[in-house]
């Protein structure tokens, strides 16, 4: 769904947690008088539970959106192996092949980007504007942060990741 | 970080991994002596072996830089477990199937979780592949005066932390000269391939059709000696990484600014392929 420039997504499990909840409801008001006098506002607490994640997913892609020129201009394309604990931190753009994609149906996907010089994780807080699934060629913009926030190996915290028609030019050949 | 004591901390975590069952099984048996024995003592005291045991395995999992969420929570579930009152033999039986459930977490902690990552105790000295190329540095003779060095690991540091500009300009600083000693070839070559490709990483450029590279009498210096089957590409790549590590190396053969340069060990340690 699409709300202004944002296209809206809402993950699988809140949909399931919404059709599990709605099944729930249907069959406690079939057996349950008391339930079906109280429809006026169970139904919108339903509907809340969409409601709610596609309004966290829309403010969490505007606000990504609006950083993304940010670190777009401040942001230096650099190889997987020259990221390290010194440059915790910083805005780095790396061009890659995506090796494996976790956590997609949570709306909050994690990649393992490689290029020749090695492979790093990309965690991203939010759902990408576009679907990117293994062996796509990919360019990703973001920060360097620790795995565990205060501790862990370095991975990007990924602001954008955007799939490259042209073969990346440090992926593995 | 020193060897011995790196071997002193890698055995006794592996002392630990048994302490896991050892723990855990025992205060089993001894429950299961007290239900047997009916003896009049609360069976709880009995399961501190399993909270004990999930200490020893949170540690375990803390310890290792892939870390095991469902390992490092094992203290609460203990503890879950020893504050919920139960009758004996439902406690008797929960502890042999949490025992058991520890086994199986630490051997599957060790399986999938990797090898562990022994702490360094103090920040102070290097560790193996960095010290063993560090000492083959200063066998060779690459030596400087302390301005040198400290303008090495001006521009390691630098480049460690993104900061490409700031590497080009100390860079540039020695290449133009005057300095206190003059460089080697070979510390100068270094330089000079830092201070090329920092510029062209400052400005988010791909690698060039030519570039420097270090010359064939000076492979003995270098950690990585290019292969010539490399393509263009693993040959700039291995340029700038044999580089970076003479400077590192040189700077450390310094001591003034270890202090620094230990900061960035991990950085070096992955550029000689660890």
């Amino acid at each position: 769904m699409k709300i202004g420039n944002v296209d809206v997504k809402v993950s699988i499990l809140a949909v399931a947690v919404f059709v599990i909840f709605t099944f729930f409801l249907l069959v406690a008001s079939l057996y349950s008088p008391e339930v079906r006098s109280q429809l006026i506002w169970l139904i919108p607490a339903l509907f809340m539970l969409l409601v709610i994640p596609m309004a966290l997913n829309y403010m969490s892609r505007r606000e990504y959106a609006d950083m993304e020129p940010q670190y777009e201009a401040a942001a230096k394309t650099i190889r997987v192996k020259m990221i390290n604990e010194s440059m915790i931190g910083k805005p780095v753009r790396i061009e890659g092949v995506v090796e494996r994609v976790y956590f997609q149906f949570l709306n909050r996907p994690q990649y393992l980007v490689a290029d020749r010089s090695g492979a790093i994780s990309v965690k991203m807080f939010t759902s990408p504007a576009e679907e990117v699934k293994v062996n796509d060629v990919v360019e990703v913009l973001g920060q360097v942060i620790h795995r565990y926030i205060v501790s862990g190996d370095p991975v990007i915290n990924c602001i954008s990741i955007k799939k490259l028609k042209k073969p990346a030019k440090d992926s593995k050949s | 970080m020193s060897n011995d004591n790196s071997r002193d901390v890698a055995l006794l975590n592996r002392r630990l991994e048994y302490a896991v069952p050892l723990l855990s099984f025992g205060g089993a048996l001894i429950g299961i002596f007290f239900w047997v024995t009916t003896a009049s003592v609360d069976y709880r005291i009995s399961i501190l072996g399993c909270v004990l045991a999930s200490w020893v395995l949170a540690y375990l999992a803390w310890m290792r830089p892939r870390k095991d969420i469902v390992a490092l929570s094992t203290p609460v579930y203990s503890f879950i477990f020893i504050a919920v009152p139960t009758d004996n033999f439902s406690a008797v039986i929960l502890e042999v199937l949490y025992a058991a459930s520890l086994t199986i977490l630490l051997f599957r902690l060790k399986s999938r979780f990797g090898a562990q990552v022994v702490p360094t105790p103090d920040k102070k000295d290097l560790a193996d592949p960095a010290k063993t190329y560090v000492e083959k540095i200063r066998e060779t003779g690459i030596t400087s005066s302390p301005g040198l060095a400290h303008a090495a690991a001006v521009v390691f540091v630098r480049f460690a932390e993104g900061e490409f500009s700031e590497a080009v300009s100390a860079a540039d600083a020695v290449i133009a000269g005057p300095n206190d000693g003059e460089p080697s070839r070979c510390l100068q070559r270094a330089f000079e391939i830092v201070r090329e490709q920092s510029a062209l990483l400052d400005q988010s450029l791909p690698a060039p059709e030519t570039f420097l590279t270090f010359s064939a009498d000076e492979d003995c210096m270098l950690a990585k000696v290019p292969d010539p089957k490399y393509g263009k590409l693993e040959e700039y790549d291995t340029a700038l990484e044999n580089a970076l590590l003479i400077l590192f190396a040189t700077a450390w053969n310094a001591e003034s600014d270890r202090p620094h340069l230990i900061q960035c060990q991990a950085f070096a340690q992955r550029l000689l392929g660890q």
